[in-house]
């Protein structure tokens, strides 16, 4: 059971890993080329720089965000998991306990 | 158990495959939303836990079986454990909903309240022995269970908290209505499956008292 939780664990921190590489990350270079195809579009005159710029900062500001939230997220599922594996490790301490009791008690009918 | 099991686990699999690639993303709490399917799903398992408990401890009472008295005790240890799950997975989003990590709304504190009267049952217990310790603590379940429909009825008796109202999950969005039913239903079934292992475990455990009983009154006479 305790191999079960801790594979469910390691199923919950890939899964999650695989949805933190979703978000909206973009590279300047992105950024630059969608600012040029969209003001080339448009065809009205615009500072391309100052465009960027403002896109740049609004997509930081994005992914600042994003992060943020996903921590949140991590953390809540991390801490369900924890509370879990925590819980299995207890049963399994009195499982082992309770064995460790019986074998003893085993012992002592067989000395009798 | 071993079917119980395998279908637990399938469905954990699929509640966070759902959870985390197929619900819709919740508009205004965008990413974070997500912590509901297993906050909500956890809490209303505390529920059907302590009503296990409640049922069990009425049964008791009535039959003065002991078996009843170990059911009735495995269910509220778990249910200790999913309330637990909620009452630290709730924090976490309402830091980041409502910008609180605790706000004593109503229902915050019904939870809070329920958590620790069952600790109280558990301290209760180590407290007595025999027949006393099954008796009183069957008693210290049933009043403890008053607190459930309080905790549930919260957001109506006392408006204003910062809960949504209690009809607010089945008006999802379909996507997130679905992955929340397999949520809960996973959690149930998790919940069914460690009620059954910690039962037997109990039962063990009680059956290895009384045999070492039996064995020192046998030596001592």
């Amino acid at each position: 059971m305790k191999i079960a939780v801790l594979v469910s664990f390691l199923a919950v921190l890939i899964i999650f890993f695989f949805v933190a590489q979703v978000p909206i990350t973009l590279t300047p270079n992105e950024v630059a080329k969608a600012v040029s195809e969209a003001t080339s579009e448009s065809g009205v005159a615009v500072d391309e720089e100052v465009l960027e710029q403002a896109v740049q900062l609004s997509v930081a500001k994005l992914e600042k965000g994003q992060r943020t939230r996903l921590k949140y997220l991590a953390s809540a599922y991390l801490i369900i998991w924890l509370v879990f594996i925590l819980y299995v490790l207890y049963l399994e301490r009195q499982q082992q306990e309770l064995d460790k009791r019986l074998a003893q008690l085993e012992q002592a009918s067989h000395n009798a | 158990m071993k079917i119980i099991a395998s279908i637990t686990a399938l469905l954990i699999f699929i509640s966070l495959y759902l959870i985390f690639g197929y619900a819709r993303i919740e508009g205004t709490m965008l990413e974070v939303q997500k912590i509901f399917y297993y906050h909500v799903s956890a809490a209303l398992t505390v529920f059907v836990a302590f009503g296990v408990n409640c049922v069990f401890s009425i049964k008791y009472l009535i039959q003065r079986k002991p078996n009843d008295d170990l059911l009735a005790v495995a269910a509220a240890e778990l249910g200790i454990v999913f309330c637990t799950i909620a009452l630290l997975s709730g924090p976490i989003w309402a830091r980041y909903a409502w910008n609180t990590w605790w706000n004593w709304e109503a229902r915050l504190t019904s939870t809070l309240v329920l958590w620790l009267m069952y600790i109280g049952y558990f301290i209760l217990r180590s407290a007595l022995e025999g027949d006393r310790r099954r008796l009183y603590s069957a008693v210290l379940g049933i009043i403890a269970y008053l607190d459930v429909p309080i905790v549930y009825y919260a957001v109506d008796i006392w408006h204003g908290g910062l809960h949504p109202d209690r009809g607010t999950k089945w008006s999802l969005e379909p996507t997130m209505r679905y992955t929340w039913m397999v949520a809960l239903i996973a959690l149930i079934l998790l919940f069914t499956f460690l009620l059954i292992v910690r039962y037997r475990m109990k039962k063990a455990q009680a059956r290895y008292e009384a045999i070492q009983q039996q064995y020192l009154t046998e030596a001592s006479s």
